[in-house]
């Protein structure tokens, strides 16, 4: 059926709402600097102008003593006894820890992906979300736009501390979301841990890292802490999740669009409204 | 008497379900990953229709003892409409404050956010229903430096 | 989409004048996306065009910035820029497609895949629109634009924009026509 001309408009106008705004890479503005810095815009001359011949012997140093390594090297990296960064295509870098070993999984535009077997690594991203991820025996750390440091031994035992940003962290369907100023531990056997804010009280760490302590967690938990309760949520039996869900609602009076009754039968859409509502309080 | 409280009560939560305010929050908040390295972002509540929302915010702050201030640009969600981010555009040295106004038609709402090194300190924001005072802000400057003072 | 205008200030403006990096920087900050993506997908999706296209904007605007006077939004002033930089590049270029360098998004569900394929034939669509009337559509969806703010960019009529924007809308339903049933 042939469309008239406004319904046409519309219909055009909604599909290029799917077009999703883009953001610029950080190589971008590093390119402009490079170009201001080589004196592309008129500034005061400099007081003393290096001679070609140093810039090209510079050049050399930097290939010979090359700290950056495309990202493209498909074999493993092993730090031995000092630091190594590594560029992520043009979406950040990755500075690995001495006795890191790790391996280049992925390196496509669509799909920036590496394997940690165990040291630490301090990522920083400049993407859209879900271009970069890292493989652990514990599970996968998805970037979502930010800076952490992710560590993980031998067996994938390890911690995610996240300063910028946030991270998603995924094993078998299960998934712990670290926001900036939190942290989440990872298992071999269960996967990630619960995560909760660096400066919660030690009560609230014991009682969620080690064996589970519902009550203990409700009690010491602070707005803040309603990161922790909302994972908690998904974590505990269908008799402690009313308790769970009605501290989360003391700690941080939610809005009637909040569905409690969906919410304690962990409707994905109801989970998500009250995350995306508790994040206020994060 | 009890009726009247309960009218009284009644009319202030109706009341204060339609005021004005402004909600900040840490990056998270904001869903939207252009705004991972914001200082922080902010939402308004009680504002029908985000078309008719002006906001304006300043950086006010002391360093070395003078008083210094600075208009700050505002980025507005593109994912999220509604929702508001504030990057540091202010110098590391000194204390300071951001000073949001926001105006709906006829209301006004204003909040003081102070800062530190980690961030905004959630605990010390100041919400009005009206523009912040230049006494508030110069309060809220002498506060944290009280707090930020070498222990 | 919808966009909210950001008003750059008059502050900002005169310390790009002077030299200063960091009002540079605001400034590149409050655009930077918005030049990235109608460069992007004016180019088809290649990065590498869009960065390159991007880089040159913002430089010639702070080369030339001594020459705005305020008597147009900042925004026209920036958004010609983009667009004769675009032309430009255009003619100097030989037309390519990397396939490998387009929009990329891990699909990982059933829905996500779905929608990135509803993002390729929008995308495509839109690479597919003549120039003229690709640049039209992407200034109005990036950034939400009057036509007379429109026409000051293009340097035409407001009913010439109206006209361009009408049968660019006109060209993208027809292309798009298989996710009819889906819109309705």
């Amino acid at each position: 059926m042939e469309m008239t001309d406004p319904a046409a408009e519309r219909f055009a106008q909604s599909m290029l709402a799917e077009l999703p705004l883009v953001e610029a890479p950080e190589s971008v503005w590093r390119g402009i600097e490079a170009r201001l810095d080589a004196g592309e815009r008129p500034r005061p001359a400099p007081v003393f102008r290096w001679p070609r011949w140093a810039f090209a012997i510079a050049a050399i140093f930097a290939i010979v003593a090359a700290i950056f390594w495309r990202a493209s090297q498909r074999g493993w990296i092993d730090t031995g006894h000092s630091s190594q960064t590594i560029a992520i295509g043009q979406i950040g870098t990755v500075t690995i820890a001495p006795g890191t070993r790790l391996r280049v999984v992925a390196d496509r535009p669509e799909e920036h992906r590496l394997a940690l077997q165990h040291g630490e690594i301090h990522a920083r991203i400049t993407a859209p979300p879900r271009l970069f991820f890292v493989d652990t025996a514990s599970g996968t750390a998805i970037d979502l736009g930010c800076e952490y440091t992710l560590t993980a031994d031998d067996r994938g035992a390890g911690e995610l501390h996240v300063t910028r940003g946030w991270v998603a962290f995924v094993w078998q369907g299960r998934e712990s979301l670290t926001p900036a100023g939190a942290m989440v531990r990872t298992r071999p056997v269960s996967g990630p841990g619960i995560p909760y804010f660096e400066d919660a009280s030690s009560e609230l760490k014991r009682a969620v890292d080690g064996r589970l302590d519902v009550n203990a967690a409700l009690g010491a938990a602070r707005p803040r802490d309603t990161l922790t309760l909302w994972h908690l949520l998904q974590r505990v039996s269908d008799t402690d999740r009313a308790p769970v869900y009605d501290r989360i609602a003391t700690l941080a009076p939610l809005p009637a669009s909040i569905d409690r009754e969906k919410v304690l039968r962990l409707d994905p859409e109801a989970l998500k409204l009250l995350k995306e509502e508790l994040a206020w309080t994060w | 008497m009890m009726r009247s409280i309960l009218a009284f009560l009644a009319f202030a939560a109706f009341a204060n379900a339609q005021a004005f305010s402004f909600r900040i929050g840490a990056p998270v908040a904001s869903q939207d990953f252009q705004f991972k390295s914001a200082a922080f972002v902010f939402r308004t509540e009680g504002c029908a229709g985000v078309e008719k929302l002006k906001i304006t915010a300043a950086a006010v702050g002391r360093v070395n003892g003078e008083r210094r201030s600075m208009d700050l640009h505002v980025a507005a969600s593109s994912s999220h409409p509604g929702v508001f981010a504030v990057a540091q555009q202010w110098p590391q040295e000194g204390n300071w404050v951001v000073s949001l106004k926001g105006e709906c038609g006829d209301k006004i709402a204003g909040a003081i956010v102070p800062l530190n090194r980690q961030g905004f300190i959630r605990e010390s924001a100041k919400f009005f229903s009206r523009a912040a005072k230049d006494s508030e802000i110069d309060a809220a400057l002498k506060d944290l430096a009280k707090k930020e003072e070498p222990k | 989409m919808t966009n909210h205008p950001v008003q750059v200030t008059t502050e900002i403006l005169a310390a790009c004048r002077t030299g200063d990096r960091d009002a540079f920087r605001s400034l590149y900050d409050t655009y930077k996306d918005r030049v990235y993506s109608i460069a992007l997908y004016f180019f088809h999706g290649d990065r590498a065009a869009a960065g390159d296209a991007s880089q040159q904007v913002f430089l010639k605007l702070l080369t030339q910035i001594g020459q705005f006077r305020g008597d147009a939004e900042f925004s026209t002033w920036l958004y010609r820029m983009v667009v004769n930089t675009c032309v430009d590049m255009t003619r100097r270029r030989k037309r390519t497609t990397d396939l490998s360098d387009t929009l990329p998004a891990p699909a990982r569900q059933h829905e996500e895949i779905e929608q990135r394929q509803v993002v390729d034939a929008v995308q495509a669509a839109v690479a597919e629109l003549p120039e003229k009337f690709r640049i039209a559509v992407l200034l109005r969806h990036f950034d939400d634009l009057s036509y007379e703010e429109m026409a000051a960019i293009l340097n035409c009529s407001a009913g010439t924009v109206a006209s361009r924007l009408s049968r660019g809308h006109r060209m993208l339903a027809v292309r798009l026509k298989k996710f009819q049933e889906r819109w309705k």
